[in-house]
């Protein structure tokens, strides 16, 4: 690590260019622990917004209007208003609400704020994918569903063993599109001091005031954990192919 | 026409209701207060959100108009041009909004000297520019996916009947295109404006900086809930008709 | 090739800059008709709103008095501890009162005007029955904080405490009511004054004052005309208990060093 940390420093002394993660040991901990948590938020949000997904459109399908009515209204909502509004909403107006008293009468938070970050960002997601989850589920053609209904299927298992797998396949490109959003808008975890790279580097930059150099490391890093998202999805998409549907 | 709105009248109401629940919850006392804070605060918050809209069309229009140029290079013959169109676009795609603002913000400078005269760059000018950025990345891609949905066909009988590549483009596929692209474009429009909320991370005076100046001037903590609320209900009042009429767009044009 | 797109957008940047107008300051401001003034605005009560969207506060109204010294209009700009000294250096503010200590690395960056005109150490605003008493029981506890403070590394080391910083006052006061952190690090003057309020009863001020700082207005670096006539000003209004009646007038009780400052000038 040496000579690479000794050019880093030469180059801030020669030209001024700054990039104090290589050659300091404790911001390139910061750093890396930003990142980690980027990834952490990313992988939990991706995770659990698929879940949301395949549950809100499966009660979508629900006989009770009552129920199919209140997927409705909880999906145009978390897809009509900003997710850092929706964070902000989250962390400190339903989180002033849902104190608990603590031993010595303290307040203490039902959740810290790494999990409303992640609940509030697979929500986000969530409603996304429940409406391309749906649109899969429509475009599996009605013979399948017969053919299962003949077969004696009940309509769960109709759900989980016939169309899911199927509607999970044909949306997957858009989903694909979605969970590329998703990492991309971890970034706003940043207003609730969530740790993540963005408030990380904001950090080394009021210290160091090296702006411009922690935004070129912040872009690269970004665009490197996008294109590995990318890339696996693709595998995924490649993996999960099946013969005559989609391109 | 008649379920939109009815689906939207339900929609406000349902918002009322949850609104004025929120001001219930905090006590028969206080309601009154919030609903009082409320609507002593709505035009300086309201002033705030038309600065976001304001925001939002002008990066619209700009970065279309970039987007359509972007798009052209994108599916241009020479592999030099796509190529270079491509990582252009990846790279403003791939890169996170706030992230992108960030460099505008702190970038730019904050006056350009042309030619003996000076030109101020207030914040949210070149918040505007950040925007248009994601913008054009997000035409050029809407414009890419447009003409490639357009059946080879058409263009083996332009080429047929002697057009040109320019001209097939300008007086065949583009015009096809315009319609294809509607609704995403729209779609993307409704992401914008929720996106205008970013710029507030920046210092830009826009709806969600005021009302946390509004709150920390009331300094009452029984108020978040409400205000927070107030500012989403905003949006949803926005952005849900868009995504209605996006969707009734989409089910017109749909190609068979 | 990213980098290569980087440093186009940094040259850009440096060439723009390089060009930008490099007038006087104080020139300008007479040349406008205004003067350009940064200060809070979600500082109760340094700076905040009223419901008409207007900056009001103790800080405004020194500013006011600069403006009318000059004879010229005020604009204010309101600005957060993140974003303050890069507005003075973009030449967006003119003058930049908005709680500001004075320290060492700030005074590299920007101008910053002697005499100070306010000073406030570093305290914890804490529920009194979290048990705190000294700045060591906070040690791998969670403490909120204001971005862009220039103790947040210090504290953070020198304590080893788990920081989380908040864009502003309001957040991180939202945050301590909520329990996600055991107290929010801040000017001692400030918490003074949320004390004072009744749903701040059940909290306390337990540590010792640390890191006393001074506050200073400052100006960009260079600007020596416009640094003199604030520094004359702030002296006037030490001399004449201009500080001290604004603090009255906001309900602050008075700060020592307000008051020891109207002594030593007032004598003169």
């Amino acid at each position: 690590m040496d000579p690479v940390a000794a050019w880093f420093r030469w180059l801030d002394d020669a030209h001024g260019i700054n990039f104090t993660v290589a050659y300091d040991a404790f911001d390139r901990a910061r750093f890396l622990r930003g990142l980690l948590m980027t990834i952490e938020l990313s992988v939990s949000s991706i995770v659990l917004s698929l879940i949301i997904g395949a549950v809100g459109a499966g009660m979508a399908r629900a006989r009770n209007p009552i129920l199919r009515g209140c997927v409705y209204w909880i999906v145009q909502f978390f897809r009509n208003t900003p997710p850092l509004a929706q964070l902000y909403f989250f962390f400190f107006g339903l989180n002033s609400v849902l104190v608990t008293h603590g031993a010595n009468g303290l307040p203490q938070p039902l959740v810290g704020n790494v999990a409303w970050a992640i609940l509030s960002l697979s929500l986000f997601a969530g409603a996304h994918n429940v409406e391309l989850f749906r649109a899969g589920i429509e475009a599996v053609p009605a013979t399948m569903l017969e053919a299962a209904e003949s077969l004696g299927y009940s309509r769960f298992g109709t759900y989980r063993h016939i169309i899911l797998p199927l509607a999970f396949r044909i949306s997957l490109p858009a989903v694909n599109n979605n969970l590329v959003n998703l990492v991309k808008t971890t970034s706003v975890a940043y207003a609730i001091a969530v740790p993540e790279m963005l408030y990380v580097s904001n950090q080394i930059w009021s210290d160091s005031l090296n702006v411009p150099e922690m935004m070129l490391l912040l872009l690269v890093c970004y665009l490197a954990l996008v294109g590995i998202l990318v890339r696996f999805m693709g595998w995924w998409e490649r993996a999960l192919r099946v013969p005559g549907f989609g391109a | 026409m008649s379920t939109t709105l009815s689906r939207y009248a339900v929609a406000m109401s349902a918002l009322a209701l949850l609104l004025a629940g929120s001001a219930f919850a905090a006590g028969p006392a206080a309601h009154g207060s919030i609903l009082a804070a409320l609507w002593k605060w709505t035009p300086f918050l309201l002033g705030g959100f038309g600065f976001n809209l304001v925001i939002s069309a002008l990066s619209m229009l700009i970065g279309t108009a970039l987007g359509f140029a972007l798009g052209l290079g994108l599916i241009a013959r020479g592999r030099l041009m796509r190529a270079a169109c491509g990582f252009v676009m990846n790279l403003f795609r791939n890169a996170p909004r706030l992230v992108l603002l960030f460099m505008c913000m702190f970038l730019i400078p904050f006056k350009l000297s042309l030619f003996g005269t000076t030109v101020p760059l207030p914040g949210w000018e070149k918040a505007v520019f950040g925007m248009s950025l994601a913008v054009m990345a997000n035409v050029a891609e809407i414009l890419r996916g447009a003409v490639q949905s357009i059946p080879t066909a058409q263009w083996e009988s332009a080429e047929s009947l002697a057009f040109s590549r320019f001209q097939t483009l300008w007086s065949i596929i583009l015009p096809q295109c315009l319609k294809r692209m509607i609704p995403p474009w729209m779609s993307l429009y409704s992401i914008i404006t929720m996106d205008t909320v970013l710029v507030s991370v920046l210092g830009v005076g826009e709806v969600m900086t005021l009302t946390g100046e509004a709150l920390a001037s009331e300094n009452n903590d029984r108020l978040l809930l409400p205000f927070y609320g107030y500012v989403l209900v905003w949006f949803f009042l926005y952005c849900y008709p868009i995504g209605l009429w996006t969707a009734r767009l989409e089910r017109r044009y749909a190609v068979k | 090739m990213r980098r290569i797109l980087g440093t186009l957008l940094l040259s850009c940047a440096a060439l723009a800059g390089a060009t930008a107008a490099r007038a006087d300051v104080l020139d300008d401001v007479k040349a406008r008709g205004t003067l350009v003034v940064g200060t809070k605005a979600d500082y109760k009560p340094f700076g905040f709103r009223d419901a008409t969207g207007a900056i009001i506060g103790i800080e405004p109204d020194l500013a006011a008095d600069i403006a009318k010294r000059l004879g010229v209009k005020l604009e204010l700009v309101p600005v957060v501890s993140s974003n303050r000294m890069q507005f003075l250096d973009q030449g967006k503010i003119d003058l930049m009162i908005a709680t500001m200590n004075d320290t060492p690395e700030r005074r590299k960056a920007v101008l910053i005007i002697d005499p100070d005109y306010y000073a406030s150490g570093v305290n914890i605003l804490a529920p009194k029955a979290s048990g705190l008493k000294s700045w060591d029981d906070i040690k791998g506890k969670t403490v909120c904080m204001i971005q862009g403070s220039f103790y947040t590394k210090d504290i953070g080391e020198k304590y080893g405490a788990e920081i989380l910083a908040f864009k502003g006052v309001n957040e991180a006061t939202q945050a301590l009511k909520a329990g996600n952190c055991v107290g929010v690090v801040y000017d001692d003057t400030l918490v003074a004054a949320l004390l004072l309020e009744p749903e701040w009863a059940d909290y306390g001020m337990p540590f010792e004052t640390i890191l006393e700082q001074p506050w200073g207005a400052a100006v960009k670096t260079g600007e020596d005309k416009l640094a003199k006539i604030v520094s004359d000003a702030i002296i006037d209004w030490n001399k004449t208990g201009f500080i001290l009646a604004e603090e009255k007038k906001y309900g602050l009780p008075n700060a020592p060093y307000a008051v020891e400052m109207n002594k030593k000038y007032a004598a003169h």
